[in-house]
């Protein structure tokens, strides 16, 4: 593999994780803080790429899409934790299960009557669609540049917020013992509230930031889910930290694999998955078990 | 735990009805019935995990799909077909999988375990789906089926649904049952006790992954055809919601969940085109509404 | 001097940079009942925790019955004849006092992966989860679900578990925790008639009932051994009374 090829390579890994990061974080803190399982986590994702889609078809311009669809999204976030996800608060892991699993079928077939199910594409904004040299050989589109740094700027708001504000010191104690933070008196209901809701805007942004990268169809939502759960289990339920790890070590594994194991490229991160598991049954960095 | 009497009625007068269905029932139905219990076998094996071992597993589709797609092999590739050699090795296969996914899986717990069973089922979704000469998301058709004509499957499907739910019944009453009961209620106070908890778990997720597979080597003998989509994570997670919907930890209680859900597979396509939906909605209600499934349902209104 | 029952040697568990059990060396002898005694946060339920293979030493060594316990798990120590309770009742709310105790003696058994036979058949385990029952006075509500027990009944029924194990030796844990006076009386002759042919080891903030049934005595302060010695000596001890006693008004 030629010295450009490489970093190709690296680049894309990079950028596939830092996308897989925001779907993760906010599945990792959802189930670390909230305690829930959440299945309909990836229909974010899928429904924020719809919601790119259609606004920007009808207004033209990509912008627009996010400034106008993340507000929305944030808002719907917040609507199906207040009418279903805080039901499943004192439930079980079966409960969880099935009802946001339930939730992902609903609105998978809801996409698929307001949108059709044909496949769609997005056209990357004008401003954004050249290419990069990378040495002589390779490009790599200015498009993806912008969507690696867009989640990377993300990410350090997501560590400033959590280390720096008392929001985000409530959320990390949360995560932590949820008990313990109702007991302290801080309105938890909010909390939990806020924390889903901005969880699911994170999906959603994930979602249209790659809408232009990959088509748009009904089931985009599922893959993603699944792999950030193997970033979930590989970082640590509750580690925002061990899930941009994982979501970096995900990302570069499933790019490299693709491209020096095209077969098995999709079975690659579940390898590394099990791998992690082996050593560390918790994560990388999940609570450690106490019991032998 | 045991069976209460008008259940084991019911359940006798059933399966008397399903044996003798063939002998003056339309097609229609008899390979209706046959579905639905293929799919009651499969539930009730989930049931062992979830209701009585407190596994919420979403690895279960594996071991039916994989058994199936053994059949496929067996009889494509080598040519092997008679149900004597490729049962058991049909079930062999589905168990040392079970054994290797649940060694994993159990090294965790809680949450940890419900997305790694759901990871390595689609691991086996994408290697099936993607691997070069295993057919493809088209799946494969079984070229020589292990019953032939139309009865023996049935027969064979009715025999294995009588054992299993026989053996079952007896294993939840016996002393392993009830272990992994106290395991579910409480499993640190279980090891405190002496019980080497994990090995419990393990045995009970291998057995239950063993009858999945023998309800996928009887649908693909019933039907002739595997495809990727019997492994991967909605059908494990379909099978979850017949459990929860006839009742979890009850055994005859998934197998009603299982019959409903064929009942309305069978007539939903009439209704609507978003079948998924449709289910969807039923799992919202049945766990917002009706948490003790059907069985839940039944005992109340009998007490 | 007969090997001891149970020993540790500089056993410690940090939670982070705090030690809850700190350096702890203590020798349990063969029958009797060992206290553990000392003022809040003093590190006794986390020394409990060590022992019964709950919680895993940071540094330091386990030895029961001459066997080093220090990497064992929970499973491995109870077949090896340790039984513990808890400081809150933990017991199966769901199952009756029966299927409690035939949980506890069934782990007795050579394997419980026994598929075919019903449970109700082995006739050595039901007798001896009988006896447990029997001997905790709980015979006449083996029926009676264990979460609809009165909490003094519960905490009973939790004894009667743990003797269920036959273990040699019993880690207590607040046994008389949240119990009036009568309920507490009752726990106490019963633990009386229990040592008679084991050995205890109990962790109790109920100085007369501590002085009352041990033989010995251990204090703890700040995760530390401060004395440790035969109950009249420790009862007599300026340096425990200052400690401890002295904080709590007789």
């Amino acid at each position: 593999m030629t010295l450009s090829l490489f970093a190709l390579q690296i680049l894309n890994g990079v950028e596939s994780g830092l996308l897989l990061f925001l779907v993760a974080s906010g599945l990792t803190l959802i189930f670390g803080v909230l305690g829930v399982l959440n299945f309909a986590h990836g229909a974010f994702y899928m429904l924020g790429a719809y919601v790119a889609y259609w606004i920007s078809e009808r207004t033209g311009s990509f912008l627009a899409a996010v400034l106008i669809g993340l507000p929305v999204m944030v808002g719907l976030g917040w609507l199906i934790e207040k009418l279903a996800i805080s039901r499943l608060y004192a439930r079980d892991h079966l409960a969880q299960v099935l009802l946001t699993y339930g939730l992902v079928l609903v609105l998978n077939d809801l996409s698929r009557a307001l949108f059709g199910s044909e496949v769609h594409g997005v056209a990357t904004p004008a401003a954004l669609s050249g290419t990069v040299a990378l040495g002589e050989a390779q490009t790599w589109p200015v498009y993806r540049a912008f969507t690696s740094l867009a989640c990377l700027g993300v990410a350090v708001a997501i560590r400033q917020v959590l280390l720096h504000t008392r929001f985000g010191m409530r959320v990390r104690a949360g995560a932590v013992n949820g008990e313990m933070v109702e007991a302290l008196g801080i309105d938890v209901r909010r909390l939990l509230s806020i924390l889903f809701a901005a969880g699911a805007g994170l999906a959603a942004l994930a979602g249209m930031l790659a809408a232009p990268l990959t088509t748009v169809y009904p089931g985009i939502g599922d893959g993603v889910l699944i792999v950030s759960f193997v970033v979930v289990v590989i970082g640590g339920i509750g580690s925002v930290k061990g899930a941009f790890l994982g979501a970096m070590l995900v990302g570069l594994a499933d790019t490299f694999g693709k491209v020096l194991l095209p077969g098995l490229s999709g079975a690659i991160v579940y390898a590394v998955m099990a791998a992690v598991l082996l050593f560390r049954p918790r994560g990388l960095f999940g609570e450690p078990a106490e019991a032998r | 735990m045991r069976l209460p009497r008008r259940v084991a009625f019911a359940l006798l007068a059933f399966a008397a009805a399903l044996l003798l269905l063939p002998l003056g029932g339309d097609r229609f139905w008899i390979q209706f019935a046959g579905k639905a219990m293929i799919s009651c076998i499969f539930a009730v094996s989930l049931d062992l995990l979830v209701g009585y071992g407190g596994m919420v597993s979403l690895a279960h589709a594996a071991f039916f799909g994989l058994a199936g797609y053994l059949l496929a092999g067996l009889s494509n590739g080598l040519g092997i077909s008679s149900f004597v050699l490729t049962l058991p090795l049909c079930l062999l296969g589905a168990t040392a999988a079970a054994l290797a996914i649940g060694w994993l899986s159990l090294r965790t717990s809680g949450a940890y375990f419900v997305m790694v069973t759901l990871a390595f089922t689609e691991m086996l979704f994408h290697v099936f789906n993607e691997a070069p000469g295993l057919g493809g998301s088209d799946g494969v058709f079984v070229s020589a089926r292990p019953f032939a004509g139309r009865t023996a499957p049935y027969y064979a499907i009715w025999i294995a649904l009588v054992a299993v739910f026989v053996l079952l019944q007896r294993a939840v009453q016996a002393p392993f049952g009830r272990v992994l009961v106290g395991i579910r209620l409480n499993e640190p106070r279980m090891r405190s006790l002496g019980y080497a908890t994990r090995r419990y778990k393990l045995l009970a997720f291998v057995l239950g992954g063993a009858i999945a597979g023998l309800s996928g080597y009887l649908d693909a003998a019933l039907y002739g055809f595997v495809n990727p989509a019997q492994l991967g994570w909605r059908q494990s997670g379909l099978v979850l919601v017949t459990v929860l919907l006839g009742g979890k930890g009850t055994l005859y209680g998934p197998m009603l969940g299982a019959l409903l859900l064929a009942v309305l597979g069978q007539f939903a396509e009439r209704i609507t085109e978003y079948w998924s939906a449709l289910i969807g909605s039923v799992a919202i209600a049945a766990v917002l509404f009706v948490p003790a499934g059907l069985a839940g349902l039944l005992r109340g209104s009998r007490g | 001097m007969a090997e001891p029952l149970l020993e540790t040697a500089d056993l410690t568990r940090r939670f982070g940079a705090l030690a809850a059990v700190d350096g702890i060396s203590l020798r349990v002898e063969r029958f009797g009942v060992h206290a553990v005694i000392g003022p809040n946060g003093a590190g006794k339920s986390t020394l409990l925790g060590l022992l019964a293979g709950e919680l895993r030493a940071s540094s330091g060594r386990i030895v029961f019955r001459g066997t080093e316990v220090t990497r064992s798990p929970p499973e491995a120590i109870s077949q090896m004849g340790m039984g513990r309770s808890y400081q809150t009742a933990n017991v199966f709310p769901t199952l009756s006092c029966a299927e409690c105790v035939w949980l506890a003696a069934q782990s007795r058994a050579r394997t419980s992966m026994v598929f075919l036979r019903s449970a109700d058949r082995d006739p050595e385990i039901a007798a001896r989860a009988a006896q447990a029952l029997a001997e905790c006075g709980l015979s006449d509500r083996r029926l009676v679900l264990a979460g609809q027990l009165s909490y003094g009944d519960q905490r009973l029924l939790e004894i009667a578990m743990v003797l269920a194990t036959a273990p040699e030796l019993l880690l207590l844990d607040e046994p008389l925790a949240g119990l009036g006076h009568d309920e507490g009386h009752r726990i106490l002759a019963l633990l009386r008639e229990i040592a008679r042919d084991r050995t205890l080891v109990l962790v109790e903030h109920d100085m007369d009932a501590v002085f009352s049934i041990a033989t010995t005595v251990t204090v703890m302060v700040n995760g530390r051994l401060l004395e440790t010695g035969a109950a009249q000596a420790i009862r007599g001890s300026a340096r425990v009374r200052e400690a401890y006693l002295g904080e709590e008004e007789a």
